[in-house]
């Protein structure tokens, strides 16, 4: 599943990024590693608004798209 | 003042460093207050802000304010020149004998990484926790004895709102030694370490690179994507040739590379974080919520975004008024003092027409800028800036520019220069360059004197559709224009030159809070040093020079316009008037073109030179409106200014870039001539262009 698809209020763990590399460890660094808990929280437009480590991160519908997460049980 | 000019104490130099948003910027004003100044790092327009402060023991303390980061792996110009002073690489600046990490307590995991990589190459360092009060409403309370104990630096707390904390730090400050942390405490998988430690000895045989941060550097190479490889050339190629096999190693044996040191790093930190806090409650729907759930609402976003702008407007346009007119009659009073002082004559006219007048024209301006970086610090200091930049990342998207871009263009609408400096935040470099190709175009405050005048002069002040006045409209019209226009031409960089892969947004929100008055404060003080220092100088000299060609070679009998006529300025005007007739301008326009070439308000100031009256403010322009008004040249019979002409003036203003301390930063900025020569042609010829069509559309309709 990717981010943009995760349902909102829920909390899902980053499975693997696919976005290009100088994203990908951007994202590493602000918290999107492998396993890392992350909670979509507001959608808009197909950009979301999600909760990691605390922080509120912003991203568009694209980047969403190349973070795929699995359900955190 | 220095009492005590002993040299044999070196100046210490401490680093402020942390994440966007930790509240870096807080502490810096509590440490230095009003002792700091902004400059630029030698050779990038990144902004320099430091302070001095004087320790107990009188030496001096230089502090810096480096720019926010993430980590120690830069991935914009200001993070690398922040990188670049932490690890004492920075030609321009000794290697910081004190890293002072301001932490969010908040987001103390996210915060704590950039920490733990200064802490792996064992840079003297002390941590700076801020926004306890934040990690409260999370439900979190830091143990600071313990999370000293778990990092092994000391760390300080600090309430920002009540200042406490500060003394403890300028206490650590002035220790000596500063205390040196103890090393990389987090483990990589086995294998993964075993190439690591290879590495770090291979890079340790070549004796370049410090034993303190070889492991770190090995660490680098090793989780860094293949394409990263290519791009550097701080390695031998043998070097390089290893890591190559090294990846192929790790990739066979199934390990995720490129995130494996991430992960280890945060999982490591997660179990200090838990050591070292308590939960003491749980948190709810917190106020930042709520905010956003409107704030960066489809709808409701944009209507606030859009409602916001047009408070700004309204203070940067009408509040500002009253004070500019004193300052006005303040320079007009200060003018008739000299004039009592000094003996008529040349050194008279020199000082009151051409240095005051010149003077006062610019600096009249001061309130409109201080309103406008008032309004601006407001909303990055509530953290709304950062939904602004989200609810507009649509639409800066339709044409190709990131939402970041918003920031530079809106700050543009006070002038390009600060514009400019803003779009070093965007990250990638074709976006910034784009970004600053169009900033110009967007209506500067310095364009609204002479939008003020023409208008007043020419549009009449009726009222359409009952409720908008024809001038406020037209005034309108002129802003949107900018704006249309420079869409249009991002539109068209963004698909030839300057294509780039589509930018993702990628933008932290910080939680809001109430901006602190003397953060706000500061940052206008800081902004009308710099704007008065400009003005001191740069225009100063060039209402010198200006009046000087308006003045001289010297008429012997003639009225005052024929003495213009007359001046090296209306002979240059001469020059161009062929150039410009097409437009309906003749000479005296042409002048006030060549003269606001490098400052576009120096257009206003012209036409009073020419029309002999001292531009007095307020009602001053009127009567300088009335006179342009009925201006006819004795040569040809024809008015000087029809409607067509002024409306083509107007738009000439719009579009042309007529501005020389923007262009000298656009060459700083880009390092080099290209891009400025590039805009500075297009932006004139489109101003031409647009001008010519619209004078001679107004003529054929009729317009007179």
């Amino acid at each position: 599943m990717r981010l943009a698809d995760a349902p909102l209020g829920i909390s899902v763990r980053v499975s693997r990024l696919r976005s290009r590399p100088e994203i990908s460890v951007r994202l590493r660094e602000m918290g999107f590693c492998e396993d890392a808990v992350v909670r979509c929280v507001m959608k808009s437009h197909g950009n979301i608004i999600c909760e990691i480590l605390n922080a509120r991160i912003a991203m568009n519908r694209r980047l969403a798209g190349d973070i795929l997460v699995s359900p955190s049980e | 003042m220095r009492d005590n000019g002993s040299t044999s104490t070196r100046t210490r130099t401490v680093a402020l460093v942390g994440n966007p948003n930790s509240g870096k910027t807080t502490v810096f004003n509590a440490l230095t207050g009003l002792r700091q100044k902004v400059a630029n790092y030698p050779g990038v327009t990144v902004e320099r802000h430091e302070g001095t402060i004087r320790l107990p023991d009188g030496a001096d303390c230089l502090i810096l304010d480096l720019p926010g980061t993430y980590s120690l792996r830069a991935s914009s110009p200001d993070e690398a020149i922040a990188v670049d002073v932490m690890l004492g690489r920075a030609a321009h600046t000794p290697p910081p004998d004190l890293i002072v990490c301001v932490v969010d307590a908040g987001n103390l995991e996210r915060n704590l990484y950039i920490v733990s990589q200064i802490i792996d190459r064992r840079l003297p360092v002390v941590l700076e926790l801020n926004m306890m009060d934040v990690a409260r409403g999370h439900g979190l309370a830091v143990n600071v004895h313990r999370l000293e104990k778990e990092l092994g630096v000391p760390v300080i707390p600090m309430v920002a709102t009540t200042g406490a904390g500060i003394e403890d730090l300028r206490r650590t400050v002035a220790t000596t030694p500063p205390p040196s942390s103890r090393g990389r405490e987090w483990k990589l998988p086995e294998p993964v370490h075993r190439e690591a430690e290879e590495l770090t000895g291979m890079l340790l045989e070549s004796g370049k690179y410090p034993e303190a941060s070889a492991f770190s550097e090995a660490i680098d190479l090793l989780t860094s994507h293949p394409s990263a490889l290519e791009q550097t050339d701080r390695f031998d190629r043998a070097i390089l040739e290893h890591v190559r096999l090294d990846h192929q190693k790790l990739d066979f044996l199934g390990f995720d590379r490129e995130s494996v040191a991430a992960s280890a790093r945060y999982a490591w930190l997660r179990q200090v974080v838990a050591r070292s806090t308590d939960r003491v409650g749980y948190p709810g729907i917190s106020g930042s919520d709520r905010l956003d759930r409107i704030l960066t609402h489809r709808v409701w976003g944009l209507v606030i975004f859009l409602l916001l702008m047009a408070l700004m407007f309204q203070s940067v346009f009408s509040w500002a008024t009253a004070p500019m007119e004193l300052i006005g009659e303040g320079f007009d009073a200060l003018g008739r003092g000299v004039s009592g002082l000094i003996p008529p004559g040349p050194l008279h006219d020199l000082i009151i027409d051409g240095a005051i007048a010149g003077v006062a024209a610019v600096v009249t301006f001061l309130p409109q800028i201080l309103f406008l970086f008032f309004f601006l610090t407001l909303l990055e200091d509530t953290g709304y800036m950062a939904r602004a930049a989200y609810v507009m990342d649509r639409f800066m998207g339709r044409v190709g520019l990131p939402g970041k871009a918003f920031i530079p263009l809106l700050s543009s609408f006070a002038c390009a220069i600060p514009g400019i400096m803003a779009a070093r935040t965007i990250e990638k470099e074709r976006d910034r360059i784009a970004t600053m190709l169009i900033a110009p175009l967007m209506s500067c405050s310095a364009r609204l004197p002479v939008y003020t005048l023409l208008i007043a002069a020419f549009i009449p002040a009726t009222t359409v559709l009952g409720i908008l006045s024809l001038p406020a409209l037209t005034m309108f019209g002129l802003y949107l224009l900018g704006v249309l226009v420079a869409m249009g031409i991002a539109w068209v960089l963004k698909r030839s030159v300057l294509r780039s892969v589509q930018t993702e947004l990628l933008l932290e929100l910080p939680p809001y809070k109430l901006p602190s008055l003397k953060s706000v404060l500061l940052t206008m003080w800081e902004r009308a040093v710099v704007f008065l220092k400009q003005a001191g100088t740069i225009i100063l000299g060039a209402s010198i020079i200006m009046w000087f060609l308006a003045s001289y070679p010297k008429l012997e009998h003639g009225s005052p316009s024929e003495q213009i006529e007359y001046s090296f300025a209306g002979r240059a005007g001469k020059l161009i008037e062929p150039v410009i007739e097409p437009l309906g301008f003749n000479w005296k326009i042409g002048i006030g073109l060549i003269s606001s070439l490098f400052q576009r308000e120096v257009f206003v100031s012209t036409m009073g030179t020419i029309y002999n009256i001292q531009d007095t403010g307020g009602d001053g322009s009127v009567s300088l409106a009335s006179r342009m008004r009925e201006d006819i040249d004795p040569a040809t019979g024809e008015r000087t200014f029809t409607v067509p002409i002024a409306l083509a003036v107007l738009v000439y203003y719009v579009l042309a870039m007529q501005c020389l301390s923007t262009v000298a930063v656009m060459r700083r900025e880009t390092n080099g001539w290209k891009w400025p020569t590039l805009q500075f042609a297009t932006m004139t010829g489109l101003a031409y262009a647009a001008a010519f069509i619209v004078y001679r559309l107004g003529t054929a309709l009729g317009g007179t």
